[in-house]
């Protein structure tokens, strides 16, 4: 495991006069390396052109919770790229390319979300995600929501019909309008990331 | 639909006279307090946190290790492996130390949890077969390894759990039925239910010890209601969905064949049962298989298949089914804690063999008592966290003697407001009894076995009573769903007859009446429901309505008949019957009722050559020893009028 990259919070810790809930804000010189599936490596925080916010979602092949949630990725996808936010699948751990074109294409994601490797745990030490699937927003280079994409899984086993709070839009919808998602930290239920790193 | 009554039925109706309403205070009265459950619930105060444990770690001596080879792989081969293997019902396989370690946190979390292995009642209560939970030293034992770092152990590669056979888990079957085609599944979207109806193609009567039912994409199936349907209902509902299956309500004649408990949940094969225990499976019966399918993000397609186990001889022992439940649940929005119980006393000595709660989303804690004759209570089981997905059937190893008197009761707790994530309903809203899984049911099926023949009619008949004076609350809420729905009504009408509810069941079929004033059948079955009554006036304009309709029906005039007799309008009740023989030349049923016509009108001559002319029809027992008595005592009956 790589250690170049220092855990943001270690270096800056929250100010919690600005956003209570937020986590640092942090340089945008601070690279984040991750890999596309060819090996090429990526800066995270870096947008593409024309984006305004990255939204990264932890995700693996074998979890069945993240795997579930393959067409709502897919709708949030196409709902916000309009106010030119990029979706994008980050698979921690030593899954291998081959795999994950495997999962892309079984799960539809091609047109959705491009697919990145973080081997190193890098993006997932800079964000301090924890389970898949959750997702991290990054606008600003900064991290400007983790979390669940919805309240649909109220705990392991504990699921509801539908969702009653879905709190990726809502911190979207209030992202891409200048304003702090409403609530900046939630906790994702579904498969460790710990595990996917052995 | 519009089913006509029996005319053999009215006639001993009418002979039996009005029976009066069964009472169901005793029944409500079974449960007086709930239960206390401090004392287990202190116990688990006792288990070590994970915190406790980590602290322990550092002054444990270094030989304790706990490894994989050694703790860990024993009892992932014992409880997990049945799903945890490549290809099985478990989202990943567990067979490997590679496996184990990559999702070791996974496994402390669910452990800790118990969320895994899936064993809803409480670990005390059975023992039950296929009883796999972990004991509290068992899951701090996980805790430890993962604390540790999970070491593997003294080989290299640690060496693994046993190893997995994907082959039929009861052995070689003797036949095999497929879902012809496969069924697709959406990626999104809630829970799908889907009631597959597959012919099962035997010839003659095969004697079936036991089934296995393999999902065929035991990433999306949760679980299987399993029935056997002998009529062409279950049939008929399939081919009006265009697609494979049908979505909707279980048809009523599907059943559990003979007392045996089918279905399956991730994990659980039923056992063989001895060949005098099987049940029998004829031809021309059709496997019903209700399906619960969760999407797994992508579109999938499922194909079960089903594995038929037969025994060589037929069965000398049959099990009874016993439901205990209410179908009068109402549970208004909100409501935290709504408790519903119900009891039976048992007339005979019985042993239980296995049981199967059901409910669904909003039921928290579920509780089974049998309260013994000498007055002290065993818990049969209690689940705290109720969850829909995981309706085991719990078999004992050892069946529990309940010797006659004993009350068997069930105490079951929902929670319909919006703290229950499970529950369906955003904001919440009344629920009341259905088979939709957007309704509730609570249910306790319990399967006995009783010690011979004569016992056995003994419970059925009694037991019978008491699930028919329940069904008809199920059956009156389905009724105000959907009031047009005359099939509903006519069943529901059928079972107020046999409760001895006959102003009940004339109200439905009045509305039948209504709905199909054109239909002969509905005046006569109402003017059955009105006999029964004893409003023999009203009674007797339906029949005429329905002799109007169809002149040719002789049901009309035999029960019109009875009415006559029972006025006392003699001349009247022969000329009834008189039509019933000429519609019905070789009955014997009609010359029977005939003769007693006209003994009513003391014409004893007639009558002793109509009930011989009965008998030369030779009739079957019992009827033919019923129209010998007759026949002698109006042979009587004109000696002494000489």
């Amino acid at each position: 495991m790589r250690d170049e990259v220092p855990h943001p919070s270690s270096l800056f810790p929250p100010p919690s006069s600005l956003f209570p809930d937020t986590i640092a804000p942090v340089l945008t010189t601070l690279a984040v390396l991750i890999q596309t599936l060819t090996g090429a490596a990526v800066d995270a925080l870096q947008p593409p052109t024309g984006a305004a916010a990255i939204v990264y979602v932890f995700t693996s092949t074998d979890c069945p919770i993240s795997n579930r949630y393959a067409p709502e990725i897919r709708r949030l996808s196409e709902r916000f790229a309009k106010q030119g936010v990029v979706f994008r699948l980050i698979y921690p751990g030593r899954e291998t390319a081959a795999a994950i074109r495997d999962h892309v294409r079984a799960f539809s994601y091609e047109e959705s979300a491009e697919a990145f490797r973080d081997p190193d745990l890098a993006l997932v030490r800079f964000t301090g995600a924890t389970i898949t699937p959750e997702a991290v927003v990054i606008a600003n280079g900064r991290v400007a929501y983790r979390g669940r994409i919805d309240d649909r899984y109220a705990d392991i086993g504990v699921d509801r019909s539908t969702a009653t709070t879905h709190d990726l839009a809502d911190a979207l919808t209030a992202i891409a309008s200048g304003r702090p998602a409403p609530h900046p930290v939630t906790q994702a239920v579904g498969c460790y990331i710990a595990d996917l790193a052995r | 639909m519009n089913r006509a009554l029996t005319a053999a039925f009215l006639f001993v109706t009418i002979a039996a006279g009005l029976k009066t309403r069964p009472t169901y205070g005793a029944v409500a009265a079974g449960l007086k307090t709930r239960p206390t459950y401090v004392a287990v619930a202190a116990g688990l105060k006792t288990r070590p946190t994970s915190v406790a444990v980590a602290a322990g770690l550092k002054t444990r001596p270094a030989y304790d290790a706990v490894t994989y080879e050694r703790d860990i792989a024993p009892l992932l081969s014992d409880r997990c492996a049945m799903c945890h293997h490549p290809n099985g019902a478990a989202p990943f396989s567990l067979l490997t130390y590679d496996d184990a370690r990559r999702h070791a946190k996974q496994i402390a979390a669910a452990t800790r949890a118990r969320y895994m292995p899936p064993w809803k009642v409480e670990p005390d209560d059975g023992p039950f077969v296929g009883q796999r939970p972990l004991s509290a030293r068992e899951i701090e034992l996980i805790d430890r390894w993962v604390a540790d770092g999970m070491p593997g152990g003294a080989s290299q590669p640690p060496t693994a759990a046993a190893t997995w056979t994907d082959e039929w888990q009861l052995g070689k079957p003797d036949l095999v039925v497929t879902l012809p085609d496969p069924f697709a599944l959406q990626a999104d979207g809630a829970d799908v239910f889907r009631i597959f109806v597959i012919p099962i193609p035997v010839a003659g009567e095969r004697f079936v010890r036991g089934v296995e039912f393999r999902p065929g994409n035991p990433k999306v199936v949760h679980h299987a209601n399993i029935r056997v349907d002998r009529t062409r209902a279950s049939r008929a509902l399939d081919e009006a969905d265009r697609e494979p299956g049908y979505s909707g309500l279980i048809a009523r004649s599907a059943e559990y064949p003979d007392g045996h408990f089918l279905g399956w949940t991730p994990g659980q094969i039923a056992p063989l049962v001895p060949s005098d225990l099987s049940w029998r499976l004829s031809s021309g019966t059709d496997l019903v298989v209700e399906v619960h399918m969760q999407p797994s993000g992508k579109p999938e397609r499922v194909q079960p298949s089903i594995a038929f186990y037969f025994g060589d001889r037929a069965p000398t022992r049959t099990p009874v089914m016993l439901r205990l439940g209410r179908q009068t649940i109402d549970i208004p929005a909100g409501e935290r804690q709504y408790t519903v119980t119900d009891s039976y006393v048992l007339p005979v000595d019985v042993e239980l063999q296995a049981m199967q709660p059901h409910a669904h989303y909003r039921l928290r804690e579920a509780r089974g008592d049998a309260t013994f004759p000498d007055g002290h209570t065993k818990r049969l089981l209690l689940i705290r966290d109720w969850d829909f997905r995981w309706q085991h059937v719990y078999r004992y190893v050892t069946p529990v003697a309940l010797p006659k008197g004993t009350r068997v009761s069930m105490q079951y707790t929902y929670d319909n407001s919006a703290d229950n994530a499970r529950n369906p309903e955003r904001p919440p809203r009344r629920v009341r009894w259905g088979q939709r899984s957007s309704d509730e049911m609570g249910d306790l099926w319990l399967q006995v076995l009783t010690r011979n023949r004569q016992d056995l009619v003994t419970l059925d008949t009694q037991f019978r009573r008491k699930v028919v004076a329940e069904d008809v609350n199920g059956y009156e809420i389905e009724i105000e769903r959907h009031p047009g729905d005359t099939g509903l009504r006519d069943t529901a009408a059928v079972l107020y007859l046999e409760l001895g509810r006959p102003l009940d069941a004339a109200r439905h079929f009045q509305a039948t009446v209504d709905a199909r004033p054109d239909s002969a059948a509905a005046h006569y079955n109402l003017g059955t429901a009105l006999s029964v009554a004893r409003r023999l006036d009203e009674a007797m304009r339906q029949y005429q309505r329905a002799l109007a309709i169809d002149p040719q029906y002789a049901n009309a005039y035999n029960n019109m008949g009875n009415v006559f007799l029972v006025m006392g309008k003699t001349d009247e009740a022969v000329r009834a019957f008189s039509e019933v023989v000429r519609l019905q030349p070789g009955s014997a049923t009609a010359l029977g009722n005939l003769a007693a016509a006209y003994a009513a009108a003391k014409d004893f001559d007639r009558a002793v050559e109509t009930a011989d002319a009965a008998l030369k029809l030779k009739p079957a027992e019992p009827l033919a020893s019923t129209l010998k008595e007759q026949r002698d005592r109006y042979r009587q009956r004109r000696s002494a009028g000489r």
